[in-house]
């Protein structure tokens, strides 16, 4: 850059402060049937309709915390309402994705730890996710119309749009 | 309106026909007409509907569903409209409807719910459903009025039998009517009560079928009338519509009885009677090389 005829060099651009946070990966996953897309990378806009099963849209999460193919598991909005539910999930609840969606949370799933209070209720959990809050919780559920069983879930936030995740564990991981 | 081949809307929506078809199945939505030759017509708005909540959605089933509470916005504008007393809004909430949907689907899916819902909510005896049965019946005939002239060799005798444009079932017929005329069958519709005569317009009408719709009059009142167009036509088949619970046949007399739907009571009336007229073919190709009549009628009067 010239200046009144002198050359200066030019400031490096830091608006930001530089964050310690790592960068955590992420990977695109059916909202269905839980594959990854063939093609590394977010999809289109207009071409988010898994190409494997086509009953679901790709969502993006932290990769540590993303569901398997074929698992169970739930995506829910910051009103705790149900967006999603993979084809696992239907199994494990036995209840159809049409006729869950649009439905509270809490009319499928309860709490199995009624005296959890503060950050790892299921409630707070799912509404810091659904903010994008990427930390992973963990909470202990139940299916609402049952007693005596407790299922690991573990919730994240995804997106777009911004939704939260519960993937339940398989039961030998319990 | 704009109509899509399977292949059009999977392009639209970005997702192979195959998909298209396996969401149909699963979510009903998009639901395509038939063409002629069967083949699936999806309307613009519905794919463009699904496409717009699709690249906002987080499944492909809320997706449908935002769509489906879109396209379900014309019921509910229709409803305020009607028990506002604004025929000219009532109109433009069914112009909406039409932008979105076929005439058929528009009076099943908007009309007819929302005169159910007014009736539902308000009472026969309102002015909120006076007003609106007027406006429905009335919108009703003039697309029977303005539907393009009748193209099939079918002519229907319609009964009606309800009580006055007060009566929902009122409705229910004229939309029967309507979309017979517009499968391109000619229609004629008369009360029930008007038995004088009735020789006269069955001799220029011809019918191939007979239906009595609407339970609001005795059975002695539809009797006397059946008995009547019995006399002047001869037997050919009867069927009912809206004449409250009946068994799906009516054994002794071999009467059909229509779906409720107006439109599924259309089809099923065609076919009744393709039924008898390919019976009647049939009959004469077996009676003809030996004057042995051999054929039996079922469903007749």
């Amino acid at each position: 850059m010239t200046v009144s005829g002198r050359i200066v060099s030019r400031g490096a651009l830091a608006l930001v402060p530089r964050s310690t946070e790592e960068v955590r990966p992420t990977i695109w996953f059916c909202g269905h049937c839980g594959a990854s897309p063939p093609l590394p990378g977010p999809p289109a806009t207009n071409a988010r309709v898994c190409r494997t099963c086509g009953l679901g849209l790709l969502l993006e999460t932290v990769a540590d915390a993303a569901p398997e193919a074929g698992g169970a598991f739930l995506v829910l909005d910051r009103s705790l309402s149900v967006c999603a539910v993979s084809s696992g999930a239907e199994r494990l609840l036995a209840t159809p994705e049409t006729e869950a969606i649009n439905r509270h949370v809490t009319e499928l799933l309860v709490s199995a730890e009624s005296e959890v209070s503060g950050p790892s209720n299921l409630a707070a959990a799912v509404s810091h996710a659904a903010r994008g809050d990427e930390e992973l919780r963990t909470a202990f559920v139940r299916p609402a119309n049952l007693f005596g069983v407790r299922m690991r879930v573990r919730i994240v936030c995804c997106g777009p749009p911004q939704a939260a995740l519960l993937v339940f564990d398989p039961p030998a991981r319990n | 309106m704009r109509y899509l081949k399977t292949s059009e809307a999977a392009a639209l929506l970005n997702v192979s026909p195959n998909t298209l078809r396996a969401w149909e199945r699963r979510f009903g939505f998009p639901k395509p007409q038939r063409s002629p030759g069967r083949h699936r017509l999806f309307t613009h708005g519905e794919v463009a509907s699904l496409r717009d909540a699709l690249q906002e959605g987080l499944s492909i089933s809320s997706a449908v569903s935002r769509a489906r509470e879109g396209l379900a916005t014309d019921t509910n504008s229709l409803i305020g409209a009607l028990v506002s007393y604004e025929a000219e809004r009532a109109d433009a909430a069914m112009e909406s409807a039409l932008a979105l949907r076929s005439l058929e689907r528009s009076v099943e899916e908007v009309l007819l719910p929302s005169l159910e819902e007014i009736v539902g909510r308000q009472t026969v005896d309102s002015a909120a459903w006076a007003f609106a049965a007027h406006w429905g019946a009335d919108w009703l005939r003039r697309a029977t009025r303005l539907a393009p002239a009748p193209v099939r060799p079918v002519s229907i005798v319609l009964g009606d039998a309800s009580r006055d444009e007060l009566d929902l079932d009122c409705c229910f017929i004229r939309a029967l009517e309507l979309f017979c005329v517009r499968a391109g069958a000619n229609v004629l519709s008369l009360s029930v009560r008007g038995v004088v005569g009735i020789s006269d317009a069955v001799a220029v009408h011809r019918p191939n079928l007979v239906v009595i719709a609407g339970g609001h009059l005795g059975d002695d009142a539809v009797a006397r009338w059946a008995y009547a167009v019995r006399l002047a036509a001869g037997a050919m088949p009867v069927a009912v519509y809206r004449r409250g619970p009946q068994r799906a046949r009516m054994r002794t007399t071999g009467t059909s009885v229509l779906p409720s739907g107006a439109s599924e009571a259309q089809q099923r009336l065609l076919e009744l009677v393709e039924a008898d007229q390919g019976g009647r073919s049939t009959r004469v190709t077996m009676e003809s090389p030996y004057g042995i009549q051999t054929g039996r009628r079922t469903a007749s009067m």
